[in-house]
């Protein structure tokens, strides 16, 4: 990774973490407040982005919803990532009969694609943020897990664990210091890569409905409710799906600068 | 302002011009104006229709009973009796009827000639029949089911003539009778399970049901058979000019407005108000604006607990927020504001202005005399430390997009005052499940139905009782004696002026109690191309039919 | 191993799978507040009569202790008898019949659509200086991270509305399928590209590449007859994946292109809390899964046994 490179990564994420925690140092406006006189003005000088439908300002609620948008996608990988590895390193550490079982879960959860199986937990609990968190996080989970399991299963063989056995260290200490680590250094790449992915699924539940509800800027209900206007006014939705590609595309450079490989989330 | 197209030459022709001015009010181009007049009709040509709604579960109105079986099941099903120009009720399969002196006998004849899709003959017995089909449980209707609540037994007297006997008087019997949701079919096609009748009711419409291909399209073909009860004279053939309608699902507003503007459908549903604007600029696609009858498009307030509990407060939030505003950003003034509990096309509806002007200073003194006068960290309106906040479920499948934003600059408008609106989007069952559970402060309900006897439904203390499945219809639970005995012998009179009177005087009890808050008729837009003429003639709850519409070559 | 036993051990593995979906779905069906014969029917505050309430107690077993219950559910699915949709008033097997076939060649289409698009890409790359590299990577960066819902609303807008050139919704003919078809492969395509571009790099400076080189053959030739086959491996082993994926992204193209299929179905389903016609899509989609997975192992046994054993 180049010098370069690596400052634009920082630059980048230390843009939409503020951006995310203090929308309003970025512009000052109220991403709610409505204006029905100035509904669907077009980009211009008054609003860089245009307006939407109430006369809010596209601008304002893009930035503003980054906040929403990135805390789903990082809250739903959380959820995914947790899981993976308390499964994961159960599996790889416990008994073949154990392991068996919870690859079988595993396997059970992957057969169904992501997005099938986020509206499947969603006809149990209903719609919202919850629910989409939780259903996104579920379906990522097993890509995480199994290789949280294979990673661990390497090093588990591997010499510095030896060495460590060597010393005399207890199973549970093995684990929390050497394995765990080991594990998540390569899942980190895997991570970056999956926050794109996961603000992408979240942002599709929402424009089927079943995400964050408006009139919160999350950028899927923008668009929801922008493609609506489609013929109208294009801007309602191009700027919250810029931001989308923008994020995912950012994560995924950033994920593969770390040395993560275009694989599947 | 249905089936008029026909039915206009039988009153006046003074009345042909004042149903020309109803249905064509709404096309705004105009190439597509669309009547049969400005072009000779061809015959042939198979339309395709998109829907925005959701694809029925049963072709069968009789069934559940709501609208977009009303918009399909008006080209295969027809009634009894339907509406002219004029609002006024006109026999259409009937040929006559009358009811006796104390209004619990009413009688029915039929017209001769009439034969269903299926070739049996239509006689009185298909009276009987679909009456019972109604009232039978395992049939499951609603809507019919409530339009025929009365009537007690159906006699059959001889081929041609049937005796309903009522409970009670039912001065709205022969309205109900007029709607999709009551509509004739074939008495044999009935014995068939449900599921069989379900895929394709038999009826005596200008088209019939030859398959349906689940989520693609309901495929309808032209009945070469149909007998108009009522003749046109202009016309040269009695049946219909297309060979058939591929009645297609297409819930996506922006597809269906693109698959229209490319011509790879004919008609469309469910326009959207801006695409509806651009249309009238465009020039090339017609316009049908086809308002449904029975209740307006209206808020309800809750008045059965806190805080609308107090009609202060009810008024004040209805003087807060601007309905005109947002009608002319989001609707492009494609929808009128309604001051009314009914609809525009309800003869007997009245409207009261002066009770919803926008008004936040008079707001904000109401809230102040009804003691919400603290406020809290976030600006709301607080009493005894509790903050002024109401709930307003939303269903997603019932309010349009254009809709849901109004709600949005509501929650805005009312939020300046001191009001929290609480919006909360759902799905259909949960939306139904919200207000079982009374777990609503603000509701808009859309309910069609012919004529001022909708006003019992909604606003009848009766109808704060929910039925089993946990619905009631009177969501502003305005639970008042001197309210029901106006509804209920208003119902009952004999006498048309007595009548608009009694209804007059309930409107004015639930218009001035600011139950309710009036935004626009239930909005029923068409747009179809340059191509497609003819169209106009709706049935009494404004559901085209396509008698008369052809596609030009 | 030998092949028999290797497909009882699919076999196996695949009916574990399903068990431990169909015993997922019966406890969620139990985690619903409330009645679960209304929950089945339609979610709480459901509108079913009194009868189909009492029809559904019946068909469930939910008089019935829970442990009789759960045997009668699995009973049943063993039977492939899904029940009736209370929402279609239909056998959800009539629908599955009907649906699933639309989705499975939509996105059969799709993944060929995108690996001939990742072919040309990755074929393109290799004749590209260091700017068109770069530029090349970014591209198949975007088009890896584009929202389907979003593409597919651009491209109606761009190629239906402004051009007139293919239709919006589908229409039964081949030019129907064109844009629902890009809309699925173009991000997929991306993801390919760029696996493809790692391997191939890899491969085109490997011994081999460069000893046929040296035999005078063109770098063209090279690519084509050698590097390619290598930068493919690694994606072709993700088929699976991408196959899953493809169906993920099925459930927006079907909404917004209006096509019949297994995700438009779902979505009406969960909408109407339609829990028996949800089962049955669930069930379905996870064994066109394990069916794809088992279909590349095969391949993937019958090219290269040695390496499948491993």
């Amino acid at each position: 990774m180049s010098r370069l490179s690596k400052i634009l990564a920082w630059l980048f994420i230390a843009f939409w973490a503020l951006t995310a925690l203090a929308p309003a140092l970025i512009t000052p406006g109220d991403p709610l407040a409505i204006n029905p006189a100035q509904a669907f003005q077009a980009p211009g000088a008054g609003h860089v982005f245009g307006t939407d439908e109430s006369g809010r300002d596209i601008y304002t609620r893009v930035i503003h919803g980054a906040g929403d948008s990135l805390f789903i996608g990082l809250a739903a990988t959380a959820v995914g990532m947790g899981l993976a590895i308390v499964l994961g390193t159960l599996a790889a550490m416990a008994p073949r009969w154990l392991d068996g079982i919870i690859l079988r879960v595993l396997e059970a959860l992957y057969s169904i694609p992501s997005l099938l199986l986020a509206l499947l937990i969603i006809a149990f609990t209903g719609p919202g943020v919850g629910p989409a968190i939780i259903a996104v996080g579920l379906s990522t989970a097993p890509g995480y897990a199994r290789l949280v399991r294979s990673q661990i299963r390497t090093l588990k063989n591997s010499e510095m664990l030896e060495a460590a056995t060597v010393l005399g260290r207890g199973t549970w200490l093995k684990v929390r210091n050497h394995l765990v680590p080991n594990a998540l250094k390569p899942l980190l790449a895997l991570v970056t890569l999956g926050v794109g992915q996961a603000v992408i699924w979240a942002a599709a539940l929402s424009f089927l409905g079943l995400g964050t509800p408006p009139p919160a800027p999350e950028w899927g209900a923008m668009l929801s409710a922008g493609r609506t206007y489609l013929h109208l006014a294009w801007w309602m939705s191009l700027f919250p799906g810029l931001a989308i590609v923008v994020v995912a595309a950012g994560a995924t450079l950033i994920g593969r600068a770390l040395g993560g490989k275009a694989r599947t989330i | 302002m249905q089936r008029n197209q026909r039915a206009r030459r039988l009153l006046s022709s003074a009345a042909a011009f004042g149903i020309a001015s109803i249905v064509l009010a709404g096309c705004s181009s105009s190439s597509g104006t669309g009547s049969a007049q400005d072009a000779t009709p061809v015959s042939g040509g198979t339309l395709v229709y998109a829907s925005g709604d959701a694809e029925p579960s049963c072709l069968d109105p009789h069934v559940g009973g709501n609208y977009p079986q009303a918009l399909v099941a008006s080209q295969y099903l027809e009634s009894l009796f339907t509406k002219d120009s004029e609002g006024k009720i006109i026999p259409w399969l009937a040929e006559s009827t009358e009811v006796s002196e104390d209004g619990l006998t009413r009688t029915i004849t039929l017209r001769e000639g009439i034969t269903f899709t299926d070739g049996s003959e239509l006689t009185a017995q298909a009276i009987k029949a679909n009456i019972e089909h109604l009232q039978d449980p395992n049939t499951a209707s609603s809507t019919g089911y409530l339009a025929v609540g009365k009537v007690d037994q159906v006699k059959v007297l001889d081929e041609r003539t049937a005796e309903l006997k009522l409970s009670a008087p039912d001065n709205a019997l022969l309205e109900s009778l007029s709607m999709p949701w009551t509509a004739i079919q074939s008495p044999a096609a009935l014995e068939r399970d449900q599921a069989t009748n379900c895929a394709a009711p038999v009826g005596t419409g200008p088209f019939k049901v030859q398959s349906w291909e689940h989520q693609q399209a309901v495929n309808l073909v032209r009945n070469e058979n149909y007998v108009p009860p009522v003749a046109d004279p202009s016309r040269t053939q009695p049946t219909a000019y297309l060979d058939g309608i591929t009645w297609r699902f297409i819930p996506e507003a922006a597809t269906r407005y693109a698959a229209l503007a490319s011509g790879e459908v004919d008609v469309i549903d469910n326009a959207q108000p801006d695409t509806i604007a651009s249309a009238a600029q465009g020039g090339t696609l017609g316009h049908l604006d086809a308002p449904r009858p029975g209740a307006s498009n209206r808020l309800e307030l809750n008045s059965s607990k806190a805080p609308f509990n107090d009609a202060k407060v009810r008024e004040a939030f209805i003087r807060s927020v601007d309905v005109n505003a947002g009608i002319t950003s989001l609707f492009f003034d494609t929808a009128k504001r309604s001051y009314s509990l009914l609809s525009s096309v309800e003869p007997l509806g009245i409207s009261d202005e002066a009770l919803f002007t926008a008004d936040p200073a008079k707001a904000n003194s109401l809230l102040d005399q009804a003691g919400w006068t603290e406020r809290d960290a976030d600006g709301y309106r607080a009493k005894d430390g509790k903050r002024l906040s109401v709930t307003f479920p939303v269903s997603t499948n019932q309010s349009v997009p254009a809709e849901q934003s109004l709600f949005e600059q509501f929650q805005a408008s009312a939020k300046a005052v001191g009001f929290e609106v609480k919006i909360e989007l759902l799905d259909l069952s949960s939306w139904y499940g919200a207000l079982a559970e009374h777990d609503y402060d603000l509701v808009s309900a859309p309910y069609t139905k012919v004529g001022p006897s909708v006003l019992r439904i909604l606003y009848h203390s009766d109808s704060t009782v929910p039925a089993p499945s946990g619905y009631f219809a009177n969501n502003a639970q305005v639970k008042n004696p001197a309210l029901d005995k106006l509804l209920t012998e208003a119902e009952q009179t004999d006498d048309e002026a007595q009548r608009a009177q009694l209804y007059a005087q309930a409107q004015k009890i639930v218009l001035e109690g600011y139950y309710v808050l009036p935004l626009y008729d239930q909005q029923n837009h068409f747009l179809y191309g340059a191509q497609v003429k003819g169209m106009g003639a709706t049935t009494s709850v404004s559901s085209p039919i396509y008698t008369d519409v052809f596609l030009a070559k | 191993m030998g092949t028999l036993g290797w497909a009882a051990r699919k076999l196996g593995g695949a009916l574990v799978v399903l068990w431990l979906v169909a015993t997922a779905i019966f406890i969620g069906i139990r985690l619903i507040p409330g009645d679960p014969a209304e929950a089945i029917m339609g979610g709480p505050g459901s509108q079913a009569s009194a009868q189909a309430l009492a029809a559904a107690r019946a068909e469930f077993g939910l008089d019935q202790p829970a442990a009789v219950q759960y045997l009668m559910f699995l009973g049943k699915l063993a039977r492939l008898d899904f029940g009736t949709s209370y929402a279609l008033k239909r056998p959800v097997t009539d629908v599955m019949a009907e649906v699933l076939p639309k989705t499975i060649i939509l996105a059969l289409l799709a993944l060929a659509a995108a690996w001939a698009l990742a072919l040309l890409f990755a074929a393109l790359a290799m004749r590209a200086n260091r700017f068109g590299a770069w530029l090349g990577g970014m591209v198949e960066i975007v088009a890896a991270a584009v929202p389907h819902f979003w593409l597919g609303a651009v491209l109606i807008m761009v190629f239906s509305s402004a051009l007139g050139w293919l239709p919006a919704v589908d229409n039964g003919t081949a030019a129907g399928l064109v844009l629902p078809v890009l809309t699925l492969a173009l991000p997929l395509a991306g993801f390919l590209t760029q696996l493809m571009r790692d391997s191939l790099a890899t491969a085109m400076s490997s011994q081999f590449a460069l000893a046929a080189r040296a035999r005078g053959e063109s770098r063209l030739a090279v690519f084509w007859r050698h590097g390619l086959r290598h930068a493919s491996l690694p994606a072709l082993n993700l088929t699976g994946w991408a196959f899953s994926s493809l169906l993920s992204g099925a459930v927006v193209v079907e909404v917004i292109f209006a096509r019949p299929g297994l995700g438009r179905s779902l979505l009406s389903a969960v909408l109407a809390r339609d829990i028996p016609m949800v089962t049955g899509l669930a069930l379905f989609s996870a064994l066109v899964y394990i069916l794809v997975m088992a279909l590349t192992d095969a391949v993937q046994r019958a090219i290269d046994p040695a390496g499948a054993a491993s």
